[in-house]
């Protein structure tokens, strides 16, 4: 329970805050500008993308094969924008996880490894490691659109509060999901190629 | 209704892909190009309006070492309800040593419409499988039903692509994270060995797969627009 509170503290340096999980790009767009338009986009994020993530950690922390996982999610990440941010965010998760919670099963996650994978290893319960996996879907872009159009803090907290996190997580534990998010896919692939200032990788 | 069909293509001693076996099952007709050469063109006709909600349709192709086959639609498919609302499912399987096109027509996802695709691929180490999925949420003016539909296509049982989508919760429907309120939705699935860079516009990318192949998706308001983009890949 603890390595999941921290894991899930955005004060947990695993470098997770350069990450607003396609916020960025649709706030530049204009497609998210207030808390309505938020809400939708967590709301959408969290069914596809979120369900997604917490179904690869809850299947890492039931013991499935780590490299058998890690070719079936990028088989599910179409996007190599997006591949390469659940990479970057694996990395950064687990150069700070070696030194907490040093284990055999870290050891053996493939290099550079999905971050949903290396959430799951160091959780090791199903439910509570996709719970964590879900709700850090939209933690990030929820925190990522306070700082990147001014949003009222607590409006934006009630909004990830109210999200269905836990019933979300609940059934990404019954099978490997493969849920596709195509506009996150096709968000993500136009911030890479956003020229200008960006203050996010993804 | 229940259905299944079967199409099998090979190679033949001079060098043509010939149909061996086409066993069509309404509403699934298998109809062939009479013609002899390299490329094998077959149709599939749906010969009866279908699916409707408890109908259970299956295609199964293969395509051996050295064939080549283009299967097409003829005309758009309407998912439509049943008489006591009872899901419908469609699957198409292809297992691939050679070169299969498959290009569908348009499938529009009326309201009360309950259906489930599913296309599996199997594929060899030299095989190429080209397919295309353009879905409509709803004829002008009318909200979509539920649709999930599901891809997973494998080369020598290592996974290329998995993805499912669904469709029909207005909430995901209109998210900007979902499907951005747009009404059709298409994609193309290039699984060869042809290298492709990244290439995109505000609602449409090309990408390569982590294991090989190439992904094109496009979001728009309307079917020719969606069409054009996977056209001029």
């Amino acid at each position: 329970m603890l390595t999941a509170l921290i894991l899930a503290d955005s004060r947990f340096p695993g470098g997770g805050h350069v990450h607003s999980g396609g916020l960025e790009e649709a706030a530049a767009r204009g497609l998210v500008h207030d808390e309505p338009s938020l809400r939708a986009f967590l709301h959408g994020r969290l069914l596809g993308a979120g369900l997604l993530a917490a179904g690869f950690a809850a299947a890492a922390a039931r013991g499935e094969d780590l490299d058998m996982l890690d070719a079936e999610l990028d088989a599910r990440t179409p996007s190599p924008a997006q591949r390469s941010a659940s990479r970057a965010q694996g990395r950064g998760m687990l150069r700070a996880a070696r030194r907490a919670w040093p284990s055999a099963r870290l050891d053996a996650l493939p290099r550079d490894p999905h971050q949903p994978l290396v959430i799951g290893v160091l959780i090791g319960e199903p439910v509570e490691a996709a719970v964590t996996c879900a709700y850090l879907a939209v933690s990030g872009p929820a925190s990522a659109a306070v700082r990147l159009l001014g949003l009222d803090p607590f409006g934006v907290n009630a909004i990830v509060a109210a999200l269905p996190v836990e019933d979300v997580a609940s059934r990404a534990c019954a099978a490997l999901p493969a849920l596709g998010s195509p506009a996150l896919d096709l968000l993500a692939e136009a911030h890479v190629r956003r020229e200008g200032v960006r203050l996010f990788g993804s | 209704m229940k259905a299944s069909a079967r199409l099998v293509v090979a190679l033949d001693s001079h060098g043509n892909s010939v149909v061996r076996v086409l066993r069509s099952m309404t509403p699934l007709t298998l109809v062939p190009h009479r013609r002899v050469g390299p490329l094998a063109l077959v149709h599939l006709v749906s010969s009866v309006t279908a699916p409707l909600g408890g109908d259970s349709l299956s295609l199964t192709v293969e395509v051996g070492p050295g064939a080549s086959l283009e299967l097409r639609g003829v005309a758009a498919t309407l998912l439509l309800p049943g008489s006591s609302g009872e899901e419908s499912s469609s699957s198409v399987r292809f297992l691939v040593e050679g070169t299969v096109r498959y290009l569908p027509e348009p499938t529009v996802v009326t309201s009360r419409a309950h259906h489930t695709s599913v296309v599996e691929a199997e594929l060899d180490g030299h095989a190429q499988l080209r397919t295309r999925e353009v879905l409509v949420l709803g004829r002008v003016g009318e909200k979509p039903g539920t649709l999930s539909s599901s891809v997973r296509a494998t080369r020598c049982g290592r996974p290329l692509l998995h993805q499912q989508l669904v469709v029909g919760d207005p909430l995901a429907d209109a998210s900007s994270a979902g499907l951005v309120g747009k009404r059709v939705v298409g994609t193309e699935m290039l699984l060869d060995s042809v290298e492709r860079g990244t290439d995109g516009g505000e609602w449409w990318s090309v990408v390569p797969l982590a294991a090989g192949g190439s992904l094109a998706t496009a979001l728009g308001d309307d079917v020719v627009a969606v069409t054009g983009v996977l056209d001029a890949i």
